[in-house]
């Protein structure tokens, strides 16, 4: 059975190693709102900051030329960096890119690789917790906002979102719909619905 | 003068308790109703706004952002500030003035570190946030209407915490411990005890006191606390519940 | 100085496990207190205390104010504190802080609350009231200021004599009479680090504390608390520091 809890509400008798979970004693509990399902023991944060991970691709921008890399803006509170080691072309103030996340350091620095710049475009934020739904089961979401408006889209687990070429109001509108409504039934049929109306409701 | 500032007043002028009842009708252990609201706020990460009897008061959470100033940053864990102020208008007295004074950058600090103690802040080391907290209607037991609606903006922000607190103060009236003291009482009374709890474990998390106060009293005052910790949760996660009440329908 | 900190408190920790504190103390002791009164006779009342080796000096001085409106009988008490750049490292120049800020709330909260001067003895006439104002100068920290500054403030309280009012001032420079008073507060300040509680913490257990609690007593009721920190306290460990704050409020009270 699914349900909604809260931080502190107990929900296992043994170690959950999942976000938004708190061990104490051997013993799990909520540490975010989020939905329960006690038969799968699986937890979904409804709301929460972003928390990087290796191997995560994230959006940011470019903040400082320094000697020895990039200072990359990325709506983290922790400095994110590229080396000038782990890219060929050189980046400039404001360039958009989307690059891996290599390392984080326990004081929460971040090093990012394999970046790509993203020439054009625009951006769109929403909260990270709400970025699963938005690219859908096997990217089928995604693919069909994609296919629909005709827009490149990249998504950045980070909650940013670059979008460039097609419809892009219609893409952003869609994207910003998924966020508001993301935990709710047949949510797939209804952003189909709402693409072919043109983002009428 | 600013609630609470200069201690408590002359008693024997002011009946507090006729026939078991206290000035607005309520019973010793009643509690004043307590409404919450999450999430009011567009821009700010986590918001929350509660009104307990007359009180209003206005939370709202940013963060976890980049530490400022920049030599606060702790590597260990995110830094956390707690800005409590209260109105120019929150009380039937002439227009107060604004920006902090002695009494809010104290009940700031002991805000701050009851909530400390639940919010996981080791999950953002060098981090900071901020939690910013509008005293906008005055009535008594203004600190823990704050400590609850940071608690409720907290969640709603998604940030970690063990626990949602919560905070009740109660006080001494004509010689009785009385639950959850209005404005009036608190200017008459005895003594006010506001207590925050993080209700699952019972955890002290803040506890002031003035006034004079046997032991024992000091203890009845720490029951009620107790005894209505699972109901002011409950009033916190209705809150939310309903901030978020199209998620649970899939 | 935080990562000081985590190196100083795994130190003091350690020892706490072992039940022991670096100072050899009991878990409950005071360190050795000194308490001189009368020390600046520029001031009506003054008090220097010495605990361990925190210092604190405590002056009260008077002067003619008008009464809040909303007590027009009643005169006027203030406190103000200062932590002073000389007395630590960490201490800067600059307005009060919030832990200044504290330590004058608090040393005032059990002064107020316990009602051991009467200030409705303070009314003059129609607008007129002797204010008494309590300055509380930390110069050397080690520690524990809550204590050592209640203490003074005690101690000089009970230095005080009034300054007779003549021809619509204070006659300051006049011999005053011994201001009168009903009884002593005085405050009891314990640290948690992990599960152990000491009280009268050393500057090093202090920085390793994960909460604080300042308890005032007078005579045989309790009359302020303040806990801070990040740290919680359980019943029963509540229920212990306000017994063991009234034992130490009789072996404190010697000292006045």
């Amino acid at each position: 059975m699914r349900k909604m809890v809260f931080p502190g509400d107990f929900l296992a008798d043994s170690k959950m190693s999942v976000r938004g979970v708190y061990v104490e004693d051997g013993k799990s509990y909520a540490s975010q709102v989020g939905l329960y399902d006690s038969d799968t023991g699986t937890f979904i944060p409804l709301e929460g900051p972003y928390e990087p991970q290796e191997g995560d691709l994230i959006i940011g921008v470019v903040s400082e030329v320094k000697p020895n890399g990039y200072r990359v803006q990325t709506g983290l509170p922790s400095e994110t960096f590229i080396s000038n080691k782990d890219i060929r072309e050189s980046l400039s103030m404001g360039d958009i890119v989307v690059a891996k996340v290599r390392d984080v350091d326990e004081v929460g620095e971040i090093t990012l690789i394999d970046a790509t710049v993203l020439k054009g475009g625009s951006i769109s934020q929403i909260s990270p917790v709400k970025v699963p739904r938005v690219i859908g089961k096997k990217g089928s979401m995604l693919a069909q906002i994609k296919a629909t408006t005709g827009s490149n889209i990249v998504i950045g687990k980070n909650g940013w979102i670059w979008i460039k070429g097609g419809d892009e109001y219609l893409a952003t509108k869609a994207i910003l719909k998924i966020e508001s409504e993301a935990h709710t039934s047949g949510l797939t049929d209804k952003i189909a619905d709402f693409l072919k109306k043109g983002g009428r409701e | 003068m600013s609630e609470e500032e200069y201690g408590s007043g002359k008693r024997e002028d002011v009946k507090l308790i006729i026939d078991g009842k206290r000035v607005d009708g309520r019973a010793l252990d009643e509690m004043r109703p307590l409404k919450i609201e999450a999430g009011l706020l567009h821009k700010a990460a986590g918001s929350a706004y509660v009104e307990w009897g007359d009180n209003k008061v206005i939370a709202a959470v940013y963060g976890p952002r980049e530490c400022l100033p920049r030599h606060d940053a702790n590597p260990y864990r995110a830094k956390l500030s707690v800005r409590y102020l209260m109105s120019p208008f929150a009380s039937k007295e002439e227009h107060g003035r604004s920006g902090p004074n002695r009494r809010s950058i104290e009940l700031s600090m002991v805000l701050r570190e009851a909530l400390e103690n639940v919010v996981l802040l080791e999950h953002y080391p060098n981090a900071m946030i901020d939690v910013f907290i509008e005293v906008l209607q005055a009535s008594g037991g203004t600190r823990c209407a704050s400590l609850v609606a940071a608690s409720v903006a907290l969640a709603n922000a998604g940030i970690p915490m063990k626990d949602l607190p919560v905070a009740v103060a109660s006080g001494k009236i004509e010689n009785q411990i009385c639950l959850d003291v209005g404005k009036e009482e608190d200017n008459f009374g005895q003594a006010d005890v506001p207590i925050a709890l993080a209700p699952r474990n019972k955890d002290i998390l803040l506890l002031q006191m003035d006034g004079l106060l046997s032991k024992e009293e000091l203890f009845r005052a720490l029951d009620y606390a107790e005894k209505m910790a699972p109901v002011i949760r409950d009033a916190e996660t209705s809150a939310l519940e309903k901030a978020y009440a199209r998620a649970g329908e899939e | 100085m935080e990562v000081m900190d985590e190196i100083k408190k795994s130190y003091v920790t350690l020892l706490l496990e072992k039940g022991e504190r670096a100072d050899k103390r009991g878990m409950f002791d005071y360190r050795p207190i000194e308490v001189k009164k009368g020390v600046i006779e520029s001031a009506e009342g003054s008090a220097w205390v010495q605990l361990g080796n925190t210092q604190v000096l405590a002056s009260v001085k008077f002067q003619l104010d008008k009464p809040f409106p909303d007590r027009p009988k009643e005169g006027v008490l203030s406190t103000s504190a200062e932590l002073l750049p000389m007395a630590n490292p960490r201490f800067e120049p600059g307005p009060p802080d919030e832990r200044a800020i504290e330590l004058a709330r608090v040393v005032d909260r059990a002064v107020r609350s316990a009602e051991i001067i009467d200030l409705e003895s303070f009314f003059i006439e129609e607008d007129k009231v002797y204010g008494l104002y309590i300055d509380l100068y930390v110069l050397d920290y080690d520690g524990n200021y809550f204590d050592a500054a209640s203490l003074a403030a005690m101690a000089a309280i009970r230095n005080a004599s009034i300054p007779p009012y003549k021809d619509g001032a204070l006659a300051m420079k006049e011999k005053g009479t011994p201001l009168k008073l009903s009884g002593d507060a005085l405050e009891f300040t314990f640290v948690k680090i992990g599960d152990k509680i000491v009280a009268d913490p050393s500057l090093d257990e202090e920085y390793a504390r994960d909460a604080r609690i300042t308890v005032g007593i007078c005579g045989s009721n309790i009359c302020s608390i303040q806990k801070s920190g990040r740290g919680a306290f359980k019943r029963d460990e509540l229920e212990k520091i306000i017994d063991i704050s009234f034992e130490k409020y009789r072996e404190l009270s010697k000292y006045l």
